[in-house]
């Protein structure tokens, strides 16, 4: 307990600062997250959820919350897309963004500044999707966390173009633990892209928590493309929550990073839900690359589509847990799961895991889980028109990736990704 | 153009040997058909042809055009002018034709000094050749063999050919699974792209193919040897006769 007591200490510490300050609105919630923290503990390897990822190891060469010193640049990408573009550091807004300047209807501000102007009922938001004794991880980020961003659409406002994060800045040193709240107000629809450029050898650790709320007949579309360097640590807690007839996808396309852990949570809480989670990771060199994803389908009428892609090469470690629980009023439920990945490398590895837990009786489930190398009759079939192995490679390595991008609804961000794939499998398959 | 001498091949996995001594020579222009019945090494001659991995040479020599064709990797082979229409073509799903063609017909005009195609030139060509085995040119959008009926494949194949443009071509029972209309469109293409320099091995059980595509030679491989060679009318008489009555000529010659 060593760790958790030294952050405790630190997060406390802030907390009795702030009380006295300033009243802080969520204060509470953070005094409880801390308390959640506190008897969860940081998962050892022993912990089922964290046999293959060993995040507390890495915790403890960044021991404190403090995140003043310097900042990584990390780089850019799609700054060009047609969108509402904001760029964070550590994981905050850099400034204030103007009254008038948001297409009405959408709200995009510090999740302070929408405390002190109680125009929108955060305490109903937050901690809705999120549940501080699931994972001590976000449990953490969320006792930590000092701020975070709010984006908020009011309801029937559909907002036509994508708001944009812009990652760009992060602490080289600390734990980096921000908060994200994503509120879709009932029958409005937002897209959120997020983008974590790449940190060159810098070694950020991002603990972060976000929530998502898509109200009823609310339509959220949210895409993570994480491209840090290879120093470079995310822990990435994304909690959904969904009222009846709404829709949620995501995708998480994960091309850096040393080790990252996505922990996706979906509870489609209505009826007529829909849940589309996906996601790709291209995992190279010693990078660590885990995918821990729970869809908990409580009400009937559901759906839920479930793909995940992974290329693992060199030495680096791929995992993927899928869990879907059905629970027992839960009838008429289609979840769909689907995970595969190619092996490279002998020295490469993954562990892939679907958990099927289902307890009502009219459901339709499936999964699939493959994991192989490529295909020998169809680098064959490539090779016998005069097509060179690299080559063949590389065309069978994008194909099975870009599935996964088909998926992106941006066309911009789509052909930056594909350009990505591209040059990261050429480097993968020469 | 192709000489094959005393060829052993086993399966690596199995060091069970396959072909025992197989001894063919193909000339420039010339068609030769290969018969024999199920489990001869019909489609283990065509897969070391092609140099399909798994297949260890154990004895024996194939020259290609003056040069040591074992010595090559399939991809150089396919470059060298050899091109092999496969028995079962592979899907590749997310793999698009265009992407495909574009990328083995630029392999194979630089390896010849040809200039790379420019994207029109390349279209045109697809369109010229595509129209050799009525194939749809709108198959350029989909994956490669995804979802295409057999009679499809089978024609993309002869499809693909066309645009290699290979000095010698080796058929791997292209006449399997296609019905009569379609068995008239594949043989009409590649009679159409007979030529004095392009030579031709076809591959087949049945000889329903050669009354399309007449060969100039007909071979029997039984057992992993060529042991009846002759002209066209040797495929009526098997035909006819079936594979058993070479073999019992083979028991009583032994």
């Amino acid at each position: 307990m060593q760790i958790e007591s030294r952050l405790l200490v630190e997060i406390r510490d802030r907390l009795a600062r702030l009380d006295a300050n300033s009243g802080n609105g969520w204060a509470n919630g953070r005094e409880e997250a801390a308390g959640a923290f506190e008897s969860l503990g940081l998962p050892s390897t022993r912990s089922e959820a964290y046999k293959y990822t060993q995040m507390t190891k890495r915790v403890k060469d960044v021991l404190s919350l403090d995140n003043a010193g310097t900042l990584i640049d990390t780089t850019s990408a799609f700054t060009d897309v047609p969108g509402i573009h904001f760029s964070t550091v550590n994981g905050l807004l850099t400034e204030s963004v103007a009254a008038g300047s948001l297409p009405k209807g959408l709200t995009v501000s510090s999740l302070s500044e929408a405390y002190a102007e109680n125009r929108i009922a955060l305490d109903d938001h937050l901690a809705r999707a999120f549940d501080p004794d699931r994972d001590a991880f976000s449990s953490l980020a969320a006792a930590s966390a000092e701020d975070g961003i709010l984006i908020h659409v009011a309801a029937g406002v559909s907002i036509a173009q994508p708001v944009i994060l812009h990652h760009d800045r992060v602490a080289n040193s600390g734990l980096v633990q921000p908060r994200l709240l994503v509120v879709a107000e009932g029958d409005s629809s937002i897209k959120v892209i997020e983008h974590f450029g790449d940190s060159g050898s810098g070694s950020a650790f991002e603990n972060r928590i976000v929530e998502m709320i898509s109200a009823t007949g609310a339509s959220v579309d949210h895409l993570v493309v994480y491209e840090r360097g290879r120093e470079a640590t995310f822990v990435n807690g994304l909690h959904v929550y969904q009222e009846e007839r709404s829709h949620f996808a995501t995708n998480t396309i994960t091309l850096g990073g040393g080790m990252v852990r996505n922990n996706l949570h979906f509870l489609p809480d209505g009826e007529e839900c829909e849940t589309h989670l996906n996601g790709l990771y291209i995992a190279k060199g010693s990078m660590h690359v885990d995918n821990h994803t729970f869809v908990d389908h409580a009400k009937p009428n559901c759906e839920s589509n479930e793909l995940f892609k992974g290329i693992v090469t060199d030495k680096a470690v791929g995992v993927f847990n899928g869990k879907i629980l059905v629970r027992q009023d839960a009838q008429k439920i289609n979840a769909y799961q689907s995970s595969k990945s190619i092996l490279l490398d002998r020295a490469a590895s993954i562990y892939a895991k679907p958990e099927l837990e289902i307890y009502a009786d009219d459901v339709k489930c499936s999964h699939g889980a493959t994991t192989g190398e490529l295909d020998d009759d169809a680098l064959f079939y490539l090779r016998a028109r005069g097509i060179r192995p690299e080559a063949a490679k590389l065309m069978l390595l994008e194909a099975f990736a870009r599935d996964v991008v088909d998926l992106v609804d941006v066309d911009a961000v789509k052909d930056y990704l594909y350009s990505r794939l591209h040059s990261i499998l050429t480097e993968t398959a020469s | 153009m192709l000489t094959i001498n005393n060829l052993h091949v086993s399966i690596e996995e199995e060091q069970k040997e396959i072909l025992k001594g197989l001894n063919l020579e193909v000339k420039p222009g010339e068609v030769h058909a290969i018969m024999g019945p199920n489990g001869s090494g019909k489609s283990t001659l065509a897969s070391v042809l092609a140099g399909r991995d798994g297949y260890e040479v154990t004895e024996g020599s194939v020259t290609f055009d003056g040069e040591d064709l074992l010595e090559l990797e399939a991809d150089e082979r396919a470059r060298e002018g050899l091109f092999l229409a496969f028995q079962y073509p592979v899907e590749l799903p997310g793999v698009s034709m265009a992407n495909f063609l574009k990328q083995a017909v630029n392999s194979v005009r630089e390896h010849r000094g040809q200039d790379v195609l420019s994207a029109g030139d390349f279209l045109k060509l697809m369109k010229e050749k595509a129209a050799i085995v009525s194939l749809d040119p709108s198959l350029k959008a989909r994956a490669v063999n995804e979802g295409f009926s057999g009679g499809e494949k089978k024609r993309s194949e002869i499809f693909q050919l066309a645009l290699l443009d290979p000095k010698l071509a080796i058929l791997d029972e292209t006449d399997s699974g296609l019905d009569i209309d379609a068995l008239r469109i594949v043989a009409d293409g590649v009679n159409g792209l007979r030529n004095e320099n392009r030579s031709f091995v076809l591959i087949t059980h049945y000889q329903r193919l050669l009354d399309y595509i007449v060969p100039d030679f007909v071979h029997v491989l039984v057992d992993g040897r060529i042991v009846l060679s002759g002209g066209k009318e040797l495929a009526l008489q098997l035909e006819e006769k079936g594979y058993d009555w070479i073999k019992d000529e083979q028991t009583q010659t032994a």
